[in-house]
């Protein structure tokens, strides 16, 4: 059983095909590319995965659940976490706080807990807080720790924003252009954390990327998308030799 | 956290001060001081309602009003004992709270606002269509009651200490929730419902505990304000009350735990000081309401933080290079 | 129920409808130029209605009267825009609610520190004898409000349609960026809608004041007008007629039916069925988010 599967998933707004008929499926333990010029559908691929846009036609299933028609809060509580491409992270919130919201669908403590500082709460929030700063530290956070979000440059946001969606423990990460805005050096860096991190908690990944070096050297596989149509998929040495696809770059990309 | 301490400190400050105040007071001068901790359970309900999660409510006063009628009712027609009468205002106003956010959950802002500002409406003329059990335009007498143990809360100071043990235990309470995920699920999906979500919070079910919390402290303070003035009278809860207490949190500063107690302390005890203005009160509150928007929108607590902000937070050295901002 | 009093009932109704119509007009035509919902907009009304009772009592006749308390108030509300309103403009919704909501107590607050609770009539020159045409009783004072009501939408239909200022106003509602680039001077557009709507809520304001009196709560009238631009969903203008107009109607009937303490109710009744059930209202477009 495949941890992610699509078929014939099209989604639709007004007279508009973002998505149409895409099928795939995505392995425990993978690391899944998705590239694509712009405007091919790849955001809206992760919207309809989370639940965040509907679902026109087609089936969606994630562990052998059908997630399709799914609220996009009980998807995430099933195990798909995501990434923003225009980063939303909680602006009035320091950075430790945005990671323990971060934290919230497994932490013991629920509201009557905390509302009376029952000792469950308060072990819970220590853990919580151990826990938060362990990954802070792993993305070079910690000297923020303090700071209002809001106040934050772009880059340090990207991190912030991974390290929120890696505290969700997620099954399978969604990553919507996760580099874009880093400086060469912090992409490389988080795009390696990423996947030890992915590696050492058995995380699968899905990235949209635009930065070809970097995907090409993550994947695993890679699936492109144009128009909102899938039109290759394959291994990256693959794809970089396929006609359709450089054909849909329009050659931008064949020195990558 | 380094807002720990303070918080402790100031707990450990303000207790013993609290019990000693009203020795020091007239009989007067402590129901003001009453009122104050009322108008602060009021206020810190607003505030997490409104401030953190973001949910404009223009009907608390109605919450307040459902929790006075509830336990005065409770009390003087079925004589149930305080202890039991009060909480159950609370739960009842929080019940409606819940019912509430059903609204709240599928509209926001401009609409929210109107569809509180609707029900803020209906209960006023509930109040005056079951006048038979609400006694109507005319009011309702709201006699102190009896505790168990003979403690009787006729007496001034004796009602201050019961509604001085309330007070500090909701807002225990309250900071206990802004330090937990339930605070962190308000303040997050203030500002993204979308980001929210995707972590595993669902922002329904978040706006339902904020709406029936907060009317759950304003059920509370409703039941506590009927029985310190004697009387309820249904005009203290429409259009004029809802006013004062968003003055309140907006002075004091939104979203803040220590705003509401700052804003409903300096909002009850003004109209003393200022005694001979009465008729100027309600234009005052509201050019007050409307200056603290423009000028102050942290509110006092904003304006005392950023005179204490110790320097800028990112100075050139002590951010790496590839964190800063690319040069344009 | 004969038909008699259904024709009775059927234009009362439509008469009060008139009046929550134009009011919900004074709301929705500033919001769709400049996105501010004014919560404050019942003093508006308030306002030109006691500059209308000054300038009576001052000895005016009633039609210059009238004519006098339009320009005034469409100048009152000029400045008002240019100074309190147009900080607001892109603030957060919490803003503009409890700000605009603060303007207008502000207003109340003051008019009736000089005023205070008294309920003041406003002459007419049209006796309150009614009319009996067969076996109908029309008050005259009612008909003047519908025949005013109906005019007044008219020119507005027309002012939209074919005027150049009319159509500076549709621009901006429907794109302020475009509008700016076409030339239009966007923040003018913004002072004569608000002087537009001020100037309709003093209208409002003369013609309810025969029915109600003039006093400081004349502007809860505000509360109506929401529930009939809910009705007609906030983007539409003739949706707001609509919307006031069957307001009035449904009002009135039930009033007849149950009583009249249940016709207040009806009111926020349809209002919270709206916003729960379709939002947009009748005509309107703004879709609703379920989160």
């Amino acid at each position: 059983m495949s941890l992610l599967t699509l078929e014939g998933v099209t989604v639709r707004f007004g007279g508009v095909h973002a998505v149409r008929n895409v099928s795939m499926a995505v392995e425990q333990g993978e690391i899944r590319g998705l590239i694509g010029p712009n405007g091919a559908g790849k955001t809206s691929m992760i919207n309809v995965i989370t639940g965040m846009v509907p679902c026109t036609a087609g089936s969606i299933r994630f562990r052998d659940q059908e997630i399709s028609r799914a609220p996009a809060h009980e998807i995430a509580r099933l195990g798909i976490g995501r990434t923003f491409q225009h980063v939303e992270i909680f602006s009035d919130q320091t950075v430790v706080e945005n990671v323990l919201t971060g934290m919230s669908r497994h932490l013991p403590h629920g509201f009557w807990a905390s509302a009376l500082s029952l000792p469950r709460a308060r072990h819970g929030e220590r853990a919580a807080r151990l826990a938060a700063e362990e990954l802070l530290e792993a993305f070079d956070l910690t000297q923020y720790r303090d700071v209002l979000a809001g106040d934050l440059p772009f880059g340090v946001l990207k991190r912030l924003d991974l390290a929120r969606a890696l505290a969700a423990r997620p099954l399978l990460l969604l990553l919507d252009e996760p580099t874009s805005g880093m400086s060469e050096v912090g992409a490389l860096q988080a795009i390696e954390t990423a996947r030890t991190l992915a590696r050492n908690h058995g995380i699968s990944l899905f990235v949209i990327e635009h930065n070809m070096r970097v995907i090409m050297s993550l994947a695993d596989t890679i699936t492109v998308l144009d128009y909102g149509e899938k039109i290759a998929e394959g291994s990256p040495a693959a794809i970089q030799d396929d006609q359709a696809v450089i054909d849909a770059y329009l050659g931008a990309n064949a020195d990558a | 956290m380094r807002s720990m301490w303070t918080a402790r400190l100031a707990w450990l400050l303000a207790i013993p001060l609290l019990a000693v105040l009203p020795l020091a007071l007239d009989g007067y001068q402590i129901y003001i001081v009453t009122l104050v901790l009322v108008n602060v359970v009021v206020a810190v309900g607003l505030n997490l309602l409104t401030g953190n999660a973001g949910q404009i409510s223009l009907c608390h006063a109605s919450f307040m009003a459902i929790g006075a009628y509830t336990t005065t009712l409770l009390m003087t027609n079925l004589g149930v004992p305080f202890l039991v009468a009060l909480p159950t205002g609370g739960v009842a106003a929080a019940v409606l709270g819940g019912v509430l956010a059903l609204a709240a959950i599928r509209l926001s802002g401009f609409y929210l606002a109107l569809a509180t500002l609707g029900f803020l409406e209906v209960t006023q003329i509930a109040i005056e269509e079951f006048g038979w059990l609400t006694g109507g335009v005319r009011g309702l007498m709201a006699p102190r009651p009896t505790i168990v143990g003979g403690i009787d809360l006729g007496s001034d100071l004796h009602l201050y200490y019961a509604v001085l043990i309330v007070t500090l235990f909701l807002v225990w309470v309250a900071y206990n929730l802004l330090e937990s995920p339930v605070g962190r699920a308000f303040n997050a999906v203030r500002v993204s419902a979308a980001a929210v979500q995707t972590l595993g919070v669902s922002p329904a079910r978040t706006k339902l505990t904020a709406f029936a919390l907060a009317a759950f402290y304003a059920g509370i303070g409703g039941g506590l304000a009927g029985i310190l003035a004697g009387f309820i009278d249904p005009t203290e809860y429409g259009t004029a009350a809802t006013l004062r207490h968003i003055t309140f949190i907006v002075l004091g500063g939104i979203g803040s735990l220590v705003g509401s107690i700052v804003g409903a302390t300096v909002l009850t005890l003004l109209p003393e000081v200022l005694r001979g203005a009465a008729e100027y009160g309600d234009l005052f509150y509201a050019a007050l309401l409307l200056g603290s928007l423009i000028l102050m929108p942290k509110g006092l607590v904003g304006l005392v933080s950023h005179w204490t902000r110790r320097g800028p937070v990112l100075s050139e050295d002590v951010t790496p290079a590839q964190d800063r901002e690319p040069a344009r | 129920m004969s038909f008699d009093i259904v024709v009775q009932l059927l234009f009362s109704g439509l008469s009060v409808g008139s009046i929550y119509a134009l009011v919900a007009l004074s709301l929705v035509i500033p919001f769709k130029a400049s996105g501010i919902l004014n919560f404050g907009q019942g003093e508006m009304l308030l306002l030109g209605a006691y500059v209308a009772l000054a300038l009576s009592l001052a000895g005016l006749p009633y039609w210059l009267v009238m004519v006098l308390t339009l320009l005034i108030s469409a100048a009152l509300g000029a400045v008002i825009e240019r100074v309190l309103m147009r900080p607001l403009v892109n603030a957060p919704e919490f803003t503009i609610v409890i700000g605009t909501y603060a303007i207008g107590l502000i207003i109340k607050y003051a008019m009736r520190l000089y005023w205070q609770d008294d309920v003041y009539r406003l002459p007419v020159p049209f006796s309150s004898q009614p009319w009996v045409i067969g076996t109908l009783r029309i008050n005259p004072v009612y008909a003047w409000m519908l025949v005013v009501a109906l005019l007044i939408t008219a020119a507005l239909a027309l002012f939209f349609q074919r005027s150049r200022l009319g159509k500076a106003m549709r621009a901006v509602s429907q794109n302020q960026q475009a509008s700016r680039l076409m030339g239009i001077g966007v923040e003018r557009i913004f002072s004569a809608t608000f002087a537009l709507s001020t100037a309709l809520g003093a209208l409002v304001g003369i013609l309810f004041a025969p029915v109600a009196g003039i006093h400081p709560e004349l502007g809860n009238v505000i509360l109506k007008a929401f529930v009939a631009a809910v009705i007609g969903g906030f983007t539409s203008l003739p949706g707001a007629v609509v919307g006031g107009l069957l307001l009035g109607v449904v009002e009135t009937f039930a009033g007849a039916f149950f009583g009249s303490t249940l016709r207040n109710v009806v009111a926020f009744a349809i209002l919270i069925l709206i916003l729960l059930v379709r939002p947009n209202g009748l005509f309107g477009t703004i879709e609703s988010r379920r989160v």
